[in-house]
């Protein structure tokens, strides 16, 4: 069930976002560029992402907000849940690896149908290191 | 005054905008689904979806993305296929993602026809730790037939030598 406008004001703040772990996969990485149609060879050909000085082939700016929504909408259960999603990638990130995803909410704010949860969300591998970090507005209720 | 590290041929494309009309597929939200490992129903399964308050299929949030890059055959791409939004005549050609602020006002329905607008936005200049980055800044929005907003999204790029 998604959550409902009560279960927001109940929070109480910072709420933890419950963690999402993904292993993205070279698999995932291929499908990914051919469903945004990303023809960038830093995100299929080893070599030539070694060559321009990456660990190897890496995970896509736009597949790392694609798990932050997904942290956000299964925690929800709403895909409409979010209104807005800003991220920056701090470091390359690699397939085969966990992906530890995670943030809290962290205000409550506007009236009506324009209530939001303002929320901090970030992404780091296995050893800590940060991948990502975000903000992002749910519509609550 | 040093001179503008980005070539006048650069600052020009910027504010210069590129339309295109794309048209959404059942199947093109299924496999943005699989490709993100979204396993909701609502983006695939019909029947369910019609007993939700959407009443159809929805896609995911950051569904537009599929339809931000251009549909170009590979001998117009440059030689690391990066994407041709970014191909600016700056001194730099090494790319790879920044960041992102993306606003969703509505999940896309299948059969829709989404018109895309592609915008460069700005190039700043950075002096990073091997030299100068570029960062590229590209607007797309993503509106409907009945020119409503749909999405929008602020792409960053950093390009190296």
């Amino acid at each position: 069930m998604p959550l409902s406008s009560t279960d927001w004001e109940r929070l109480s703040l910072p709420a933890p976002i419950p963690e999402l772990v993904v292993r993205p996969t070279t698999t995932q990485l291929f499908m990914f560029s051919a469903a945004t149609w990303n023809r960038h060879h830093v995100h299929y050909d080893k070599d030539a992402a070694l060559a321009e000085g990456l660990p190897g082939v890496v995970v896509h700016r736009a597949l790392l907000g694609n798990f932050l929504a997904r942290l956000l909408t299964e925690w929800v259960g709403d895909p409409g849940a979010v209104a807005e999603l800003s991220w920056k990638v701090s470091q390359s990130a690699l397939p085969g690896r966990d992906l530890h995803c995670d943030g809290e909410v962290v205000a409550l704010e506007g009236v009506g149908a324009e209530r939001r949860a303002r929320c901090e969300l970030r992404i780091r591998d296995a050893d800590g290191r940060d991948i990502a970090s975000g903000q992002a507005l749910l519509r609550v209720g | 005054m040093n001179p503008d590290p980005v070539p006048a041929a650069a600052r020009a494309l910027i504010g210069v905008r590129k339309v295109r009309r794309c048209e959404v597929t059942r199947r093109d939200i299924l496999r943005f689904a699989q490709a993100i490992g979204a396993t909701d129903p609502l983006h695939f399964d019909e029947a369910y979806a019609r007993g939700t308050r959407y009443g159809t299929i929805v896609a995911p949030p950051l569904f537009c993305q599929t339809l931000t890059y251009e549909d170009a055959p590979p001998g117009r791409l440059p030689p690391d296929g990066s994407p041709l939004e970014i191909a600016v005549p700056i001194p730099a050609q090494r790319a790879v993602g920044g960041g992102s602020d993306y606003v969703v006002h509505r999940l896309v329905r299948a059969g829709e026809t989404i018109t895309v607008t592609t915008e460069l936005k700005d190039i700043v200049v950075k002096h990073g730790r091997s030299g100068l980055l570029y960062l590229v800044v590209v607007e797309t929005r993503f509106d409907d037939a009945g020119g409503a907003p749909v999405a929008c999204e602020t792409a960053t790029y950093i390009k190296r030598m």
